[in-house]
């Protein structure tokens, strides 16, 4: 087994564990309760809905964003 | 109590699941050798041919406990339909592709139509398949009544074809996803899980464990797309039926950074067979070493084997252990879902 690689990516799950939880609490406590559009009106729910989505996929591209970097920082900086 | 004994229960009939899958896949074996499904194994010197689409005994067992434990009263038959379903439609479209080499695009759009039974299933029973409430480790929950439904499908889509890509040497796949369905069911114990994803997280390890046995190092048995893809199908509806959702993800981040670099290296969905560019290479040795092309994806493989060749032996028993790392932080997270900050 490759020990060196082990630990490494320890300290990537790790990290995009962290950041993973942090961005799920981000979303339940800040933008879920928010009330971009009023459900009262016609798709305002729909709407609501794709706004907080939208969120939530910047979220997750920042994410893995980091996780690229991280992995190239540990394994990729000969290969580059 | 009560609930212990239903889960002993489900567990033992469960274990059942390992003589059947193992007898499964031995006559795959013969009956594909004999028909001419076989592959290459390329990553051994003398490339040995081994029969392909053995894993086709995984999906079959996995039904066909699903229907067991329907009819003899385990659980309500409607998640375990909504299962069975999701898993037999993935097997097709994998089988599909095995047979007609389809182009890589088609695999992640016809993956997407085989959550569907979840969905259908889960609005015509409301509450029996499926809760629109996301629930998230130390921060409580929320409901998704909108995007919750749409996201199935994506899942489900998702898990298939990120298992799909993580199969390269012999018994990753299996021995990995092993791991995952067994830290899981632990998981799932531990905080009180209902008898169904319990019951189903140990049919899928054990029946994993009976392909495993003969996809170990040296493989004598391939799964083909037909297995890699209704065991991901199974991973990603257990996540939903299971209320497994974020620490099904964590589980799975091996799989996850493998497909990521691959799709952000190639920027398109497509076939490993299609790839002019390789990312490992076999050595006179029989060792397998970084291909150090630069055109080549970044895959977990490559990624373990930069600067420092590899045995396909060692190289598996460190993608387990990636998975063994990656597992443990998602019961972590099952455990730290009824925390609250």
């Amino acid at each position: 087994m490759n020990t060196r690689a082990v630990g490494y990516e320890l300290v990537v799950f790790v990290t995009q564990w962290g950041l993973m939880l942090l961005g799920f609490g981000m979303l339940t406590k800040f933008v879920a309760p928010l009330n971009l559009l009023n459900p009262g009106l016609s798709l305002g729910l729909y709407f609501d809905a794709g706004a907080k989505a939208l969120v939530a996929l910047v979220l997750s591209v920042t994410w893995l964003f980091i996780w690229d970097r991280q992995v190239r920082l540990y394994f990729h900086r000969r290969a580059r | 109590m009560a609930s212990l004994g239903a889960n002993t229960i489900a567990i033992l009939i469960a274990l059942g699941s390992f003589p059947v899958s193992l007898a499964l896949t031995r006559f795959f074996m013969y009956w594909n050798s004999k028909h001419g499904i076989i592959g290459i194994d390329v990553h051994k010197l003398n490339r040995p041919k081994v029969p392909e689409m053995v894993g086709v005994a995984v999906p079959i067992t996995l039904v066909l406990f699903a229907a067991m434990y329907a009819m003899i009263g385990g659980a309500s038959s409607i998640p375990l339909l909504a299962y069975s379903l999701v898993v037999g439609l993935d097997a097709l479209v994998g089988a599909l592709d095995d047979r007609l080499k389809m182009r890589g695009i088609f695999k992640p759009l016809l993956t997407l139509l085989c959550g569907l039974p979840l969905l259908i299933l889960g609005l015509a029973f409301p509450g029996q398949v499926y809760t629109s409430t996301l629930h998230v480790p130390l921060f409580g929950g929320y409901h998704l009544p909108v995007i919750y439904p749409l996201t199935i499908l994506v899942a489900v889509s998702v898990t298939s074809n990120t298992v799909n890509m993580l199969d390269p040497l012999n018994g990753s796949m299996a021995g990995g996803i092993s791991i995952v369905a067994g830290g899981l069911l632990i998981g799932s114990i531990l905080i009180g899980a209902g008898s169904t994803p319990i019951f189903l997280y140990a049919s899928l390890m054990f029946s994993l464990l009976g392909f495993l046995y003969f996809n170990r190092f040296p493989a004598r048995a391939f799964a083909g797309n037909v297995g890699q893809l209704s065991i991901g199908a199974s991973v990603g509806a257990l996540a939903i039926l299971g209320r497994t959702e974020i620490a099904s993800i964590v589980a799975i981040f091996p799989n996850i950074q493998n497909s990521f670099f691959f799709l952000s290296r190639i920027r398109r969905f497509t076939e490993h067979r299609e790839l002019t560019s390789k990312p490992t290479k076999l050595l006179p040795d029989g060792r397998l070493a970084d291909s150090e092309d630069p055109r080549a994806p970044l895959t977990l493989v490559r990624t373990l084997l930069i600067g420092r060749p590899a045995t396909e032996n060692e190289i598996v028993s460190t993608i387990w252990m990636l998975f063994l790392t990656s597992t443990s932080l998602a019961v972590i997270s099952l455990l730290l879902t009824g925390v609250l900050l």
